[in-house]
C-alpha cells in the first residue's frame, strides 16, 4: 500500500471517534500490511493517549509551540493620541481604553495577533510577538506504535494551526519513511480544526448515531469533506438504538448512495473497555462491537488499497 | 436587582449532554414564569432546534471581509502584502495582488492602509443567524456555512445581538441560557466569557473526566463561577467513584443525571422532557433529577424576576 492518510470525524462530539481510533490503530498495528502513525488532531481535548498510552514516561517528547502571534503594547513608545481606539484599528475589539491611566489595554484573548495596531499607529507602541499556542506530544505506545498528538494552550484562539503542526510533525519520526498508514482521531465540528484535519488526506470515515443530532451534524460534516472532495466512508455507532430516527438514517443513506462501511451494535464493552484504558477489540475480542469494527477494518482496507 | 442572568452550559467532550442541558434548563425557568431566551453558540452544529422542533425564521447572513483589489486604482505597490501578517495577499513585484481566502484574518488592515484606495471589502457570506420560538422560549441560533473555518464570527455576531437586546429592551428577558460547542476554543470561551454562571456538563468516564479538568482550567482562566452537571450517572455503577473524585478535586456538583429512556424519547420527539404539556414520566429518574437540578441551581443564583 502506497502511504494514506486518513482521519476519523463526526460532526457531533462523543459519537465513538476515539473509540473506533483507538481499535482500529490496535487492528492497523498488528497488521503486516501496514506500518502506522496515529495521530491526535482534538487539541482543544484530546483523548486518544488515555486508551494508548506510552511505554514510559521517560520516552514521551514534548515541544513547545509557538504558531500563535498576539500584540504587545510599548507603554514607553505610546503619546496618549488615543487614535487606536477612536479609529477602531482593531476589527476583533481586543483593543480597548484604560480611561484612568489613559492608555490602550489589549484584551488577550480577543486578540488574533493580525498586526493592524503596529502598523496603523503612528508612534509604533505596538509590536507583534509569537507566544505559546500549545504543544505536541510524541511518544510510542507500549506495543511501540508512534503517536502523536496536540493540546492547545487554553485562551491562544487558533486551534486550527497546531492540527497543521501536528499532522507535519509525522515527518519529524524515525518510523516516516516506512509508514504507510496515518490514521489521525479528528475533533468534532466542522470548523477551523476539523477543516485543518480533513485537508490533503486521502479517505474519511464519518462516525454517526441514529439520532437527530447525530443525522443533522453528519449531513453538515459530509457537505465539509465533499468540498474538499475527499473520499469518505460512514461508520454507525449505536446502531440498533431504539430511536425514531433510525427510519430518518436509513432513508438518507439509501438516497444518498454513500459508502456504509459498517455499523457497531451498542454495547457495554465500549465504556468498560475504555475504564480499563484499552481498546475494546483487545480488552474483549469476542464482543459483538469487536467483531463488527474488525470487519469495518477489513472493509477500509480494501478501499485504502484501491485508491 | 438581577444577580446573574446568563448562564452558559458547556463540557469540553462532545456528545455529554450539553444541548440536552440548555433546553431542559430553558424549559424550567419558562415553566416558572420567567421570560426565557436561549442561544445556541455551536454554531458548527446547532442542535437546539431539534431538540424544540421549532421552525428556524428570520435568517440573516453573517458576512466576512476579504480584500477586493480594484485594479483601476492599484498602483501595484505591494504595501498591502508587505504588511499582512498572515501572508493572505500573494505580490510578486509589478503585478496585481491576489487575496488568498482561506488565510486571511479579516482585520482590514490592508483597507485601511492602502495608499489609492484599491482595496474595497469584498462581503463573503459564512453563515447565518436565525430566530426561532418554540415552547415559549425565544431562540437565538448562529450556523456556521460548511467548509469555511471562522466560526468565532459568527458566535461574536450572536454576542453582539445579544448585548442589543439587553441594552434596547433590558425587560424583555429574565434568563439567557447560552449552549456551546464542545471542545475549548475561541467559540466557547467568548460564550463562557459573557456569562455570569457556567455549567459544564460531563460523563462520569475517563474522557469526560481529563476533558472537564481542561474546560474547568478555562473557566478558571476567565474567573467565572461554576458548577458541573454529571450526565449518563448510572453508567456501568461509575457514579459514587466519578463524584468522589470531582469532590477530592473541589469541583462542585450541581446534580446528576441517570441514563433514561424518557430522556432519549422526549430527545427524538422533539419535545423537551420538561416540557409542561409532555405527557412524561413524574416519577421518572430523568425527570426527579432535572427537578432536582434546577432547585440547586436557584439557590446557588439568586434569580430574580
Amino acid at each position: 500500500m502506497n502511504r494514506k492518510k486518513i482521519a476519523v470525524i463526526s460532526g457531533k462530539g462523543g459519537v465513538g471517534k476515539t473509540s473506533l481510533v483507538a481499535s482500529l490503530a490496535s487492528i492497523a498495528h498488528k497488521d503486516h500490511d501496514v506500518n502506522l502513525i496515529v495521530l491526535d488532531c482534538d487539541v482543544d481535548a484530546p483523548n486518544l493517549a488515555l486508551i494508548l498510552p506510552p511505554k514510559s514516561k521517560e520516552d514521551i517528547i514534548t515541544q513547545d509551540m509557538y504558531t500563535t502571534k498576539k500584540a504587545t503594547f510599548l507603554e514607553e513608545k505610546c503619546t496618549q493620541c488615543k487614535q487606536c481606539y477612536n479609529e477602531h484599528f482593531c476589527e476583533f475589539n481586543a483593543l480597548n481604553w484604560d480611561e484612568n491611566n489613559n492608555i490602550p489595554v489589549i484584551d488577550y484573548l480577543a486578540c488574533e495577533g493580525c498586526g493592524a495596531c503596529k502598523v496603523l499607529c503612528p508612534e509604533s507602541a505596538f509590536e507583534i510577538n509569537p507566544v505559546k499556542s500549545g504543544e505536541i506530544i510524541s511518544y510510542e505506545t507500549s506495543s511501540e506504535l508512534p503517536l502523536i498528538y496536540g493540546k492547545t494552550k487554553l485562551g491562544s484562539t487558533t486551534s486550527g494551526l497546531l492540527v497543521s503542526e501536528v499532522k507535519e510533525h509525522t515527518q519529524n519520526l524515525e518510523k516516516y519513511n516506512d509508514t504507510n498508514l496515518i490514521l489521525i482521531d479528528g475533533p468534532p465540528g466542522i470548523g477551523c480544526p476539523v477543516i485543518a484535519t480533513v485537508s490533503g488526506l486521502d479517505y474519511v470515515v464519518a462516525i454517526t448515531e441514529p439520532t437527530p443530532s447525530g443525522l443533522h451534524d453528519l449531513k453538515r460534516a459530509l457537505e465539509m469533506v465533499n468540498q474538499f472532495n475527499i473520499p469518505f466512508g460512514i461508520v454507525i455507532n449505536k446502531a440498533d438504538l431504539k430511536s425514531a430516527s433510525q427510519k430518518q438514517l436509513n432513508r438518507y443513506i439509501q438516497k444518498s448512495s454513500h459508502e456504509i462501511l459498517g455499523r457497531i451494535n451498542f454495547d457495554l464493552s465500549i465504556p468498560e473497555a475504555m475504564s480499563y484504558a484499552e481498546p475494546v477489540v483487545d480488552y474483549a475480542p469476542e464482543s459483538v462491537s469487536s467483531q463488527a469494527i474488525n470487519k469495518i477494518y477489513a472493509k477500509l482496507k480494501s478501499i485504502l488499497l484501491q485508491l | 436587582m438581577l444577580k446573574s442572568k446568563i448562564i452558559c452550559v458547556t463540557g469540553g467532550k462532545g456528545g455529554t449532554g450539553k444541548t440536552l442541558v440548555a433546553v431542559n434548563l430553558a424549559i424550567m425557568f419558562k415553566n416558572r414564569g420567567y421570560k426565557v431566551l436561549l442561544i445556541d453558540g455551536d454554531v458548527e452544529n446547532p442542535n437546539t432546534f431539534l431538540l424544540l422542533n421549532a421552525k428556524l425564521k428570520n435568517k440573516t447572513e453573517v458576512h466576512y471581509f476579504l480584500p477586493k483589489i480594484i485594479e483601476d486604482k492599484c498602483t501595484r505597490c505591494g504595501l498591502c502584502a508587505e504588511n499582512c501578517e498572515t501572508h493572505a495577499l500573494l505580490y510578486i513585484k509589478n503585478s496585481y495582488p491576489i487575496p488568498m481566502s482561506t488565510v486571511c484574518s479579516g482585520c482590514k488592515l490592508c483597507y485601511k492602509i492602502c495608499p489609492t484606495n484599491a482595496i474595497e471589502p469584498d462581503l463573503k457570506v459564512i453563515g447565518w443567524i436565525y430566530t426561532a420560538s418554540a415552547f415559549k422560549i425565544d431562540l437565538f441560533l448562529g450556523e456556521l456555512k460548511p467548509s469555511e473555518a471562522r466560526s468565532a464570527v459568527i458566535v461574536n455576531k450572536l454576542i453582539k445581538n445579544l448585548e442589543g437586546v439587553i441594552k434596547t429592551e433590558p425587560e424583555k428577558y429574565d434568563i439567557v441560557i447560552l449552549d456551546t460547542a464542545p471542545g475549548a476554543h475561541c467559540d466557547v470561551e467568548a460564550l463562557i466569557n459573557s456569562a455570569d454562571l457556567v455549567i459544564p456538563v460531563t460523563e462520569p468516564t475517563r474522557f469526560g473526566k481529563l476533558d472537564l479538568l481542561r474546560i474547568i482550567e478555562l473557566i478558571d482562566l476567565l474567573k467565572k463561577e461554576y458548577k458541573t452537571i454529571v450526565n449518563r450517572s448510572s453508567l456501568l455503577g461509575y457514579k459514587e467513584k466519578f463524584l468522589l473524585e470531582l469532590e477530592e478535586k473541589g469541583i462542585e456538583v450541581l446534580g446528576d443525571i441517570p441514563l433514561d429512556e424518557d430522556i432519549v424519547r422526549s430527545y427524538c420527539q422533539g419535545i423537551p422532557l420538561m416540557e409542561k404539556s409532555r405527557n412524561s414520566d413524574k416519577n421518572g429518574m430523568g425527570y426527579k433529577s432535572f427537578n432536582e437540578i434546577f432547585e440547586n441551581l436557584m439557590e446557588w443564583g439568586e434569580f430574580s424576576k
